[in-house]
């Protein structure tokens, strides 16, 4: 009787626990529905956040991320998540290369790239390889999609920045001179030889500033780690310039323009985007006031579509970093992801991953695309990789950047645009 | 006999019972909202993983083989972290990232973009590494420490020297700051701040 009374109670033990087990366990649908195998779409990352421009471009990289970020949380590439394979190359270009390699093996659909030397170095073999390449580098070389026809960024190019920096001083600023309608303006800029990057629109500004009968006087050549540019200024000083053009990050921006305001050189400053940000005014401090620059984007946290997420974003996932240290370099990289995401999506439902349908049925169908982030519309031709044509200048003033002109350089000069400004 | 079988069914019933009870509890305990508990992220120790001392040779220098260039010392340093999770289920960590700083100045930015699971209620540890190369170093603490050198009336070439010099026996402090960790369980995300300095 003992031996049956045990029988049944393991046997009623062992009913209760598959009971259990079914019950309690994951059923199959269940854990289907809890694991569902979610399509990755690889990009690469190529950012500075240690080199000569890490100034500029840690801020930069963690929008880039931030944005990937907001992307996959709202759905995606049309349900599909984006992988990111993000580096610090540090402005080397041998590391560049590297890792573009590596993107490759990866079987990235497009890369993020970063400074004009690498970007301009990558543009042949990008072309071979068909990868879309949306970079920092906003270069006028890239537009020409005759020469680097998978070359791509969301900002208004810097040969564009630079003739409407030089336009909107000469409307705005020269009919205020004691010596307006005496003399010619005089202008001369302030960059780094060497460098690719800040070299870039130096061709462009020298035309512009000719097109518009300023006397042009010798570049002076500041490096982008310099603290210390006496020597330049004084140099300067001997041709008494009405306005300096700047095409550096804002490290040395700055430096320079303390040092002619110490100096009393006595100019107005005009500044391409990298060297005109929230930092400058902490830098520089009253040697900014009144400093004009161009930034195709809005300033971090101002009033536009679309910022409360890159606020919010920052936030989220940056908490370690307050956010007013953050800057518009944060906006700069939603503008590109924000970009890219879009083309990927039309891609997507046009068929393909491909770069070519990328290129083809993604960016190039934009005509007149609001990514909202106070961009101008973005339009991309397959003659013509040129954003956009408007160059937004503000000047910073009592504390804050006011938006003092709006160059539509196509609108301006249709002609010029149209037939001679393309990919220089 | 009857007084057996009515013991027998009541036996049966309470293990049923306590098996659905204790299901029921098991399930209460999942990841939600309410009580995902923030990961801690603790820098462990930083160790001077390999070292080469302290050199700098400019592109004029020609080398005994290879291409000139502007060639400085690396460092590598390797950051270890402690990751707890307090949580009673496991929890994967997606992303960790922090600067680093050499005393005032920062130098680099790391990032760990390899997932890890951690157990409900267990620590594991996660080692970073970090190259300093001279260089690169140099072109760094410029861009973002030009003005703070100036200051202090320091040559960005005498500062890494002292720091390279210096790292074998963490004769400055290294910050590891401005850091998140990006955490998931079930599809819910955590991301959590840390920073840390070694030597404590």
């Amino acid at each position: 009787m003992k031996s049956k009374l045990l029988v049944f109670m393991v046997a009623i033990a062992i009913i209760a626990g598959f009971f259990t087990m079914y019950s309690c366990g994951e059923k199959p649908e269940e854990k289907a529905k809890g694991e569902v195998v979610v399509e990755k779409i690889n990009i690469g990352a190529l950012n500075d956040m240690t080199g000569a421009t890490s100034d500029v471009g840690k801020d930069y990289a963690l929008g880039i991320a931030e944005a990937i970020h907001y992307i996959n949380e709202t759905g995606g590439i049309n349900g599909k998540q984006i992988k990111l394979h993000q580096f610090d190359y540090g402005y080397r270009i041998p590391e560049a290369l590297t890792k573009y390699n590596l993107f490759k093996h990866l079987r990235c659909a497009a890369v993020l790239g970063w400074g004009t030397g690498d970007t301009e170095a990558l543009a042949p073999t990008v072309a071979r390889d068909k990868m879309p390449y949306v970079s920092a580098s906003y270069s006028g070389h890239l537009c020409d999609t005759g020469k680097t026809p998978y070359n791509l960024f969301f900002s208004t190019d810097y040969s564009t920045q630079v003739r409407g920096l030089i336009t909107a001083w000469f409307d705005k600023k020269w009919p205020k001179h004691p010596d307006y309608g005496k003399r010619k303006p005089r202008i001369a800029a302030c960059y780094m030889f060497a460098s690719a990057f800040s070299s870039a629109s130096i061709k462009a500004y020298k035309d512009q500033a000719e097109m518009l009968g300023f006397e042009i006087g010798s570049d002076q050549d500041v490096s982008l780690f310099a603290i210390d540019t006496k020597s330049q200024i004084l140099a300067l000083k001997e041709f008494k310039p009405d306005v300096v053009l700047h095409t550096n990050t804002v490290m040395s921006v700055a430096a320079t323009l303390r040092d002619a305001y110490a100096l009393e050189l006595g100019a107005d400053h005009i500044i391409k985007n990298w060297g005109f940000d929230e930092n400058l005014p902490r830098l520089a401090g009253p040697a900014a006031e009144g400093a004009i620059g161009c930034a195709p984007w809005a300033f971090f946290g101002l009033d536009v579509p679309l910022m409360d997420k890159v606020v919010e974003y920052a936030k989220k996932y940056n908490p370690g970093i307050p956010v007013e240290k953050r800057t518009v370099h944060t906006v700069q990289g939603w503008a590109s992801v924000l970009g890219l995401a879009e083309a990927l999506k039309r891609a997507d439902k046009a068929g393909s991953l491909s770069g070519e349908n990328i290129l083809k049925n993604g960016f190039e169908t934009m005509k007149n695309y609001e990514i909202g982030l106070g961009i101008a519309p973005v339009t991309f031709l397959p003659s013509d990789h040129r954003p956009m044509s408007e160059a937004k200048i503000y000047e910073w003033k009592d504390g804050k950047f006011s938006l003092i002109a709006e160059v539509d350089l196509k609108e301006r000069w249709p002609e010029k645009w149209a037939n001679e400004w393309l990919g220089w | 006999m009857r007084k057996k079988t009515f013991i027998l069914i009541g036996f049966s019933f309470v293990i049923v019972a306590a098996m659905l009870f204790g299901c029921v509890e098991e399930k209460v305990q999942g990841p939600t909202e309410q009580n995902f508990k923030a990961p801690i992220v603790t820098l462990n120790t930083i160790e001077v993983a390999h070292y080469w001392g302290w050199w700098y040779f400019s592109s004029k220098v020609a080398p005994t083989k290879g291409k000139a260039g502007n060639y400085g010392a690396p460092l590598d340093l390797a950051f270890v972290f402690d990751i707890e999770n307090p949580n009673s289920y496991p929890v994967k960590m997606e992303n960790l990232k922090f600067t680093v700083a050499f005393e005032e100045f920062d130098l680099n930015s790391l990032n760990s973009v390899e997932t890890q699971w951690i157990p409900a209620g267990k620590t594991n540890q996660l080692r970073v590494h970090g190259m300093f190369d001279g260089r690169q170093s140099l072109m760094s603490l410029l861009v973002t420490g030009g003005f703070k050198l100036k200051a202090k009336g320091v040559g960005a070439f005498d500062q890494l020297e002292k720091w390279w010099v210096g790292a074998p026996e963490f004769a400055f402090p290294i910050h590891a700051r401005e850091g998140s960790a990006v955490f998931k369980a079930d599809g819910l995300t955590k991301v959590v701040a840390f920073s840390g300095t070694f030597p404590k």
